[in-house]
């Protein structure tokens, strides 16, 4: 697939399909019969919603939460190439910046599977297809047996040139850390690369919110970092291009949480991040400050989908709902599957 | 092609006759109604497939919306009458 960034947008199709689509996503209600389920009844709740099609595919091969993670991924996967499919112009290009990040995801399963010689088949069954990558491309990569001839698949995509740069250390070390991190460098640098220098209202928002995503994910891996304890230089996980730290800042703040805390308090998404940062501070955990992340997120782009009706906002908030939405599923069965009661699944879902 | 203009302009204001006649007035008015009407249906007719497409219930009140600007050239038409 090539950028097509030409001609105008074809905002009013895509967002009445997707407010559509947002308004079918599972409520609060659903959640509450789905976290009292057992696995085999969760498919077959599935089975009776958006996700028929891909349970009924599936359901021959695998059973319980495989299956029901395998159909989420593969809707997520249809559901996101619609949104390409449809979006002309500018839109697909706002698009699909951000939807690359599952051909990053695709990338980082090969360059693992790979690594732990997995089957061809694990590997494919890992794949969430919604990103640009054609069909051909994916397959190469699968068939690719050393890490040689899976980059050597990926010449002409952003990934290519940081891979083969971090190629030399990976083989230096045998670590596979260098070349994921050249994944999300090559993810994340042409995030912003080209977007209007005038862009109206709307647009400037959507790329804040871009921002705000790099933002996130520097402060992910700083807290992460932080609590973890672990000896590693914090410099090799940062990611350019957001406004809360530069470089410097990270290595200082990873090494304390407290002033790390304070200093997101301090900045623009404090407010926002008030409530989870209180929650951190008492030690409920990383997962409750991350759940808060990302419920922050979503609340926020639905405000701006209504504020903005004519614009790449209402896509953005249907992405991130149905990001939400499979994320939410997975928790619950593989909670279920792993035996955990009702209170502690609710914890871990993220619903508005 | 100034010259020209300008030789046009003073034929028009020289004549006693006005420069658009009533009727054509009115044909211009309708038409340009029509061409707005054209365009708001551009954007909900864009939209109300997309919902058309989503959920086959929506067909009726797609369809309703979608030529409601249409009521613009019915109001236009009033001006032939007028003339």
């Amino acid at each position: 697939m090539s950028i097509q960034n030409q001609g105008g947008s074809n905002y009013e199709y895509v967002t009445a399909r997707v407010r559509s689509r947002r308004a079918r996503l599972f409520d609060e209600d659903d959640y509450r019969k789905l976290t009292r389920m057992g696995t085999g009844e969760i498919a077959r709740f599935m089975e009776e919603s958006e996700y028929e099609t891909e349970m009924n595919a599936l359901g021959s091969r695998h059973s319980g939460g495989d299956l029901i993670e395998y159909a989420l991924n593969r809707n997520l996967a249809a559901n996101f190439e619609d949104l390409l499919r449809w979006a002309d112009g500018r839109l697909y290009d706002y698009t699909a910046r951000y939807l690359r990040k599952f051909d990053a995801w695709n990338v980082k399963t090969t360059l693992r599977g790979i690594y732990s010689d997995a089957e061809r088949g694990e590997v494919e069954d890992d794949f969430i297809r919604a990103g640009e990558l054609g069909e051909a491309r994916l397959n190469r990569l699968l068939d690719a047996a050393s890490m040689e001839e899976a980059i050597e698949a990926l010449r002409g995509t952003m990934f290519h040139g940081p891979l083969t740069a971090a190629l030399e250390i990976y083989e230096e070390h045998g670590e596979l850390v260098p070349l994921e991190n050249a994944v999300d460098r090559g993810f994340y640098g042409r995030l912003l690369e080209g977007l209007p220098e005038e862009p109206d209202r709307a647009t400037e928002l959507y790329i804040e919110f871009l921002r705000a995503e790099i933002d996130f994910r520097n402060l992910r891996n700083a807290f992460r970092l932080a609590y973890s304890g672990a000896d590693i230089d914090p410099a090799d996980y940062y990611i350019d291009g957001g406004r809360l730290f530069d470089e410097g800042d990270l290595r200082q703040l990873a090494s304390n949480p407290d002033e790390l805390a304070a200093r997101v308090r301090d900045s623009p998404y404090g407010e926002d991040l008030d409530a989870a940062l209180d929650g951190l501070e008492r030690a409920e955990g990383l997962v409750g400050f991350e759940n808060a992340l990302d419920a922050a997120l979503l609340e926020y782009s639905d405000q701006l989908s209504n504020r903005y009706p004519l614009s790449v906002c209402p896509v953005l908030g249907y992405v991130l709902a149905k990001e939400r939405e499979v994320d939410n599923i997975r928790a619950v069965a593989r909670g279920r599957e792993a035996g955990l009661g009702e209170d502690e699944i609710s914890e871990e879902l993220v619903i508005l | 092609m100034l010259e020209l203009i300008m030789t046009f302009a003073t034929f028009v204001l020289q004549s006693s006759e006005p420069a658009i006649p009533p009727t054509a007035a009115a044909a211009l008015a309708v038409g340009l109604a029509a061409f707005g009407a054209g365009y708001a249906e551009r954007g909900i007719g864009a939209a109300a497939v997309g919902a058309i497409a989503e959920d086959d219930d929506m067909f009726g009140r797609g369809l309703i919306l979608t030529v409601l600007p249409e009521t613009l050239v019915i109001l236009a038409l009033v001006v032939i009458f007028v003339v």
